[in-house]
């Protein structure tokens, strides 16, 4: 079934509700109908999963038939999410009709697999940032890589931790950078997020922004 | 109502009166001044450069959902896909985009649906790209990879919710010798793209795609609107640091705390 709204009755909807739920957060008395209507977008949130991983699904199966030079990939991809599927399955059965211990095989899998991969990926982030800082300057040779070189030079130094090697004034000098003018820096880029924000919402709340093909 | 309510009414009922004030005193120009962002100079060239080489655009719109803080930056993600989209409407391969999130994916198929309807380009309307490459930061940056890998994409962008795997995109980007353009609303992960990405999105200039790239003028009024709450912005925080200068401490402080 292709049910399709059309532009004005859909944009009307998102602009009412965006109100009602933007209303909620000053006004006390809408407060509670912002929260059914909040509840009601995570359920939805949730169904999309279900929508989203039977659309991975086809996008890999497409691959594979149409002979991608990443269709190994795909299959992998499809492979464990079958095997990952079939483990949940069983164990919600054993769980539920036969009352064995929570979920033994899904454990075992995020503990065995899932944890050991992502670790060793987040080692691999922290030497890629290690680089990243390192060759700024030669991405980028103007005046405030250069500080941003010198300032990430001092942090490290002035963290190490290591008995000889500290050195008390590094220390101080970092301490210094992190309380004035890094929490300056980050609360001025909050506050422009803030009023990104703001106008994004503003924009969408107009019908001028409209992310949901209206 | 609390003080801290009241405030926030006043706050977007102002904003949105910005809006309208400078909708209406710039509605005979074509287009209302904005202050020049590099990042989206490199889009515009980069869609030429797409059209001319028969390559396509990258664009990743990170983890974000719709519920929660970092709706804003993946909302922000999907108007620049759409406008990205609509520039790029006589390239011959059309953008190609990813998420990691579930309801960012069916709304980023939507709009890449629904835009390119619009501008009749048959082969998004069959199989819109916009997939979800994984929910977790690693799953997704790992799937990506193999986009940005993808020899027909001549350049990345990935504007929207990235935390530390962001490096993984951005480094990936450089060795493919790609141009990467980059932006998120989340702060360590802002550092990670001003070190690694060639074209930085710093701040609340992720927001503002939608002014540069021809979205029309209410995007461009919004931005005016957004400098004018910044300098107010800027007087309360020096007015504060004088009024606390002279003892006078308190008065903000009540009315953030609702006790006015």
């Amino acid at each position: 079934m292709n049910v399709k709204l059309h532009a004005p009755i859909s944009t009307a909807i998102a602009i009412g509700v965006g109100i009602i739920v933007l209303a909620g957060y000053f006004i006390p008395s809408v407060e509670s109908i912002r929260f059914i209507f909040l509840r009601t977008g995570l359920v939805l949130a949730a169904v999309a999963l279900l929508v989203g991983i039977i659309n991975l699904i086809s996008v890999h199966i497409r691959k594979l038939g149409g002979g991608d030079e990443n269709s190994g990939y795909s299959l992998i991809l499809l492979i464990s999410l079958l095997v990952t599927l079939g483990v949940g399955i069983t164990d919600m059965v054993q769980t539920y009709l036969f009352g064995q211990p929570n979920f033994r095989m899904t454990n075992w899998v995020f503990t065995n697999i899932q944890m050991p991969i992502e670790t060793s990926l987040l080692a691999v982030t922290a030497v890629s940032l290690i680089y990243a800082a390192a060759s700024i300057l030669r991405k980028r040779m103007d005046i405030n890589a250069v500080i941003f070189f010198f300032v990430v030079l001092l942090i490290l130094l002035g963290s190490v931790a290591i008995p000889p090697a500290t050195i008390p004034l590094l220390g101080g000098i970092r301490d210094w950078i992190l309380r004035v003018p890094a929490l300056g820096g980050a609360r001025g880029l909050l506050l422009g997020i803030a009023l990104g924000t703001i106008t994004t919402g503003i924009r969408i709340l107009m019908g001028t922004d409209r992310p949901y093909g209206g | 109502m609390s003080a801290t309510g009241f405030t926030g009414i006043v706050v977007i009922v102002l904003f949105v009166g910005l809006i309208v004030f400078f909708s209406i005193i710039h509605k005979d120009r074509k287009h209302i001044p904005i202050r020049p962002i590099p990042a989206y100079q490199k889009i515009i060239e980069e869609i030429n450069v797409a059209v001319e080489d028969g390559t396509q655009l990258h664009i990743s719109l990170g983890r974000g959902g719709i519920i929660g803080p970092e709706s804003a930056a993946g909302l922000a993600g999907l108007s620049l896909l759409k406008q990205v989209i609509e520039k790029s409407s006589i390239c011959d391969h059309p953008p190609v985009a990813s998420t990691g999130n579930p309801v960012l994916s069916i709304l980023a198929q939507d709009t890449i649906r629904s835009t390119s309807k619009a501008i009749s380009v048959a082969e998004q309307l069959r199989h819109p790209s916009g997939e979800l490459i994984g929910v977790t930061p690693f799953s997704y940056a790992a799937g990506t990879l193999t986009i940005i890998r993808d020899e027909k994409v001549s350049a990345n962008v990935h504007t929207g919710w990235f935390g530390n795997e962001i490096i993984w995109l951005t480094t990936a980007g450089e060795r493919q010798s790609s141009p990467t353009i980059a932006g998120t609303a989340q702060l360590p992960a802002q550092a990670i793209i001003y070190a690694s990405a060639s074209d930085p999105l710093i701040g609340e200039e992720l927001y503002a795609g939608g002014a540069y790239l021809g979205a029309g003028k209410v995007h461009e009024a919004s931005i005016s609107a957004q400098d004018v709450m910044r300098w107010i912005i800027i007087f309360l925080i020096l007015g504060s640091a004088l009024l606390n200068l002279f003892g006078i401490n308190t008065f903000l402080e009540e009315i953030l705390a609702g006790s006015m």
